[in-house]
């Protein structure tokens, strides 16, 4: 394809300096995929804290390791990967030639580099990195709680990561809603580029609040009568969460996306319900803009019952995007696949989150839960045990068309197995200490209060987790060495993202389909089994 | 009033079963769902939706919501109501990293050491009035057998009344990270018959605000 042949040490280049999104997107990938390396890292230490008595980190370090964690695991992993999912597969999805937008793009990936940088350079400072939790709420994170310039260094990185995942999604919306091919029209776009409407429309409505709550945190610091008082904080607190809940989602729409895509291609049948999978998003969508105070009900200053039932409504369309995903494993022909059976422990495990997010948001039972161990225990298992799971789904499921050459099936299914042990290993025990009172954030608990064995286990399952992500970094080295052509189409798929070669060239398509629904590829198949049957059946 | 201990018995024996009710449902569906899905011999079948079953479906969830609402504001109306003539008033200061707890009549109770949480003693039975505030960042109020918190401000109080119908210490902890030392701030409130009660209060008020220790 490319007539200018670059010497091959200049790919790290190429990959920092193409406008082309599928390089973006990839570039973006691999350094969010190397934040979750590092937030893992900063994980391990704390699980090797709590098992051994506080005895490993000063308390200190451990509230350093606990933010720039949560921080890293959600500002520079989970949003930019689900959103560097979107920046690849949406324009391909919607048979566009390119990204709307490109330079804005891959502002986005050097916004993404630095913020990171900037936030974990906080390390480097005398004072270490900040240590007021990913929210950073006030009066903790002010300049008499929080004098040192960690708290500053993650300021500007929080601000900078969340301004490229904001052009990122604007990137996306536009190609959605304004390049899509001739025939492919809204209704027909597949699940995922509706999940990733849904998802960008949220960062684009949410996120700045997040950017106006640090800039007055900022402000705080420095010039002081912003957030003042007790109504300060709660102030920050309604700006933080009316980014903060939407985020979750953002953290959560992509990857159920994901999940529908691969579980219509490995059941080899139509996705079930489409049009009511995409209300669902948008009203979902619409639902999380309303909630964000629930997580401020022990404030005693909101009005509980509105997001109690703004909250639980969420029920509805959640159940509805259930309901679609078991729909279409209904008649269906499966195939078991690695990327299936990450998506099956999507479905599984998510709903365990899901369901505890219903408990909690209750407020007679949020009081007596609320900033426990259950409810880290609630948040894994949607973000962990939920979308992680949601993201290999996807990467299985893609990494042929991104690169050429398929994964190793069973290292992939070793890979899940050994997930899915330390998830819950790690995470269901986390349920039974909040309830027995474990407060979350702490860097150490009374030898009295009997919690020391549950943590021990929850301590292996972390290390079982490392192991398979061990698992993963080898299937993804020996795929790559000992290559096997994937071909255009190795699974059968249903949308235009496999109506192309893999990788696909620069501009993505050289001719496309029909367009009649938002199976493209299966209207083919369908079409030609059809046509057979009719020719065998006697005329 | 203010019995957040029954409430939360009450939404949690409701909402639990009806959680794990859904969770097997789901699961079990799923499961059959393979099996039959792995056997399968035919195509795959081409039903791309079923509308009237999906408008029925999203009616029962929304049943279900409404269903669950009801439990929960019928609950926690009486844990957010204060009485008007609570029995006793306790002021708490909630400050890094340390509990104080100053009753009407003037008696204090704070840390003795921060090996020795502060133990505030309460009348069993009886409404007890808690006006809480912080003196510099957020913390958080949390009776884990009550299964009752709330935040503690920073110049802005908060009330909220709480119930002890069992004598017996009930320990309490900080549950809003509050910096360095946030995991040893401890506490614990003693329940005991409101005869004794209002004599160690009787006690302590003459000892004057200075009284540090509770038993």
């Amino acid at each position: 394809m490319s007539t200018v042949t670059l010497p091959a040490r200049a790919a790290p280049l190429r990959a920092l300096a193409s406008t082309d999104h599928k390089r973006v997107a990839v570039g973006a990938g691999a350094v969010a995929f190397a934040f979750f390396i590092a937030g893992g890292v900063l994980a391990l230490v704390m699980r090797s804290q709590l098992a051994a008595d506080g005895g490993v980190v000063s308390q200190d370090t451990y509230n350093q390791l606990f933010t720039m964690h949560g921080s890293t695991m959600v500002y520079l992993f989970v949003v930019p990967v689900a959103l560097a999912a979107g920046l690849y597969f949406v324009p391909l999805q919607v048979g566009a030639a390119a990204v709307a937008g490109p330079r804005m793009a891959l502002a986005g990936l050097w916004l993404l580099v630095l913020g990171g940088l900037t936030m974990w350079a906080g390390f480097l400072t005398s004072g270490g990195a900040a240590a007021a939790s990913w929210w950073g709420f006030d009066p903790l994170s002010d300049a008499i709680h929080s004098p040192g310039s960690g708290m500053e260094l993650w300021i500007f990185g929080v601000v900078m990561a969340t301004a490229g995942q904001m052009l990122w999604a604007g990137c996306v919306l536009v190609t959605a809603l304004r390049c899509r091919a001739p025939g492919m029209t809204l209704m027909r776009m597949p699940v995922f580029t509706w999940s990733m409407v849904a998802t960008c429309l949220l960062v684009v409505f949410a996120f700045p609040a997040l950017i106006v709550a640090l800039a007055l945190l900022w402000a705080q610091r420095h010039f002081g009568g912003v957030l003042d008082g007790g109504l300060g904080a709660v102030d920050y607190q309604q700006l933080f969460w009316f980014y903060g809940h939407p985020v979750v989602y953002v953290m959560f729409f992509p990857f159920i996306g994901m999940v529908g895509e691969v579980v219509a291609t490995f059941c080899g049948r139509r996705f079930f319900g489409h049009s009511a999978f995409i209300l669902a998003l948008l009203a979902f969508a619409g639902l999380s803009m309303t909630v964000w105070a629930h997580h401020m009900f022990t404030m005693g200053q909101v009005t509980n019952k509105y997001f109690a039932l703004t909250s639980t409504a969420l029920i509805v369309p959640a159940g509805i995007e259930y309901l679609d995903l078991l729909g279409t494993i209904w008649r269906g022909r499966l195939r078991f696949s690695a990327a299936f059976l990450f998506a099956l422990g999507f479905i599984v495990q998510f709903l365990v989150g899901g369901l505890t997010g219903i408990v909690l948001a209750s407020p007679p039972l949020d009081y007596g839960l609320n900033m426990s161990y259950f409810v880290v225990a609630h948040f894994h298992y949607t973000i962990f045990a939920g979308s992680a799971f949601g993201l290999f789904a996807g990467v299985y499921y893609w990494f042929p068309k991104v690169t050429g050459v398929l994964l190793r099936e069973r290292l992939g299914k070793l890979h899940f197995l050994l997930m899915a042990i330390g998830t819950n290993l790690t995470f269901f025990p986390m349920f039974v200490l909040g309830a027995e009172g474990m407060t979350r954030r702490i860097a150490d608990y009374p030898s009295s209060s009997g919690w020391k064995s549950l943590n021990e286990l929850e301590t292996v399952g972390a290390g079982v987790i490392a192991l398979s992500v061990l698992a993963f970094v080898v299937n993804v080295v020996v795929s790559l060495r000992a290559r096997q052509a994937a071909g255009d189409d190795p699974w059968q798929g249903q949308t235009l993202e496999w109506a192309t070669s893999s990788p696909p060239p620069r501009h993505n398509f050289h001719a496309l389909p029909p367009i009649r629904s938002f199976a493209p590829l299966l209207d083919l198949r369908e079409d030609s089994e059809d046509l057979v049957a009719r020719e065998r059946a006697p005329a | 009033m203010a019995d957040s201990l029954h409430a939360y018995e009450h939404v949690r024996g409701i909402y639990f079963p009806i959680a794990i009710g859904v969770f097997a449902l789901v699961l079990a569906t799923l499961l059959l769902l393979l099996v039959r899905g792995r056997l399968r011999q035919t195509a795959p079948g081409r039903t791309a939706d079923a509308p009237r079953f999906e408008i029925g479906y999203a009616l029962l969830l929304a049943c279900t919501v409404a269903f669950l609402i009801v439990v929960t504001f019928r609950s926690e109306t009486p844990i957010d109501r204060t009485a008007a003539h609570p029995a006793v008033r306790i002021e708490v200061t909630a400050a890094q990293w340390s509990w104080v707890f100053t009753y009407a009549g003037g008696a204090t109770v704070s840390d003795v050491s921060s090996w020795q949480p502060p133990v505030a003693l309460v009348p069993v039975g009886q409404e007890v009035e808690f006006y809480g505030r912080s003196r510099d960042v957020i913390h958080g109020f949390w009776v884990p057998q009550l299964h009752f918190q709330r935040q503690l401000l920073p110049e802005y109080p908060t009330r909220f009344d709480l119930r002890f119908d069992k004598p017996g210490r009930y320990g309490g902890v900080c549950s809003v990270f509050c910096g360095d030392r946030h995991a040893q701030m401890h506490f614990a409130l003693e329940a005991v018959s409101p005869a004794r009660f209002q004599r160690w209060l009787g006690e302590h008020a003459r000892r004057g605000p200075s009284a540090r220790s509770a038993s």
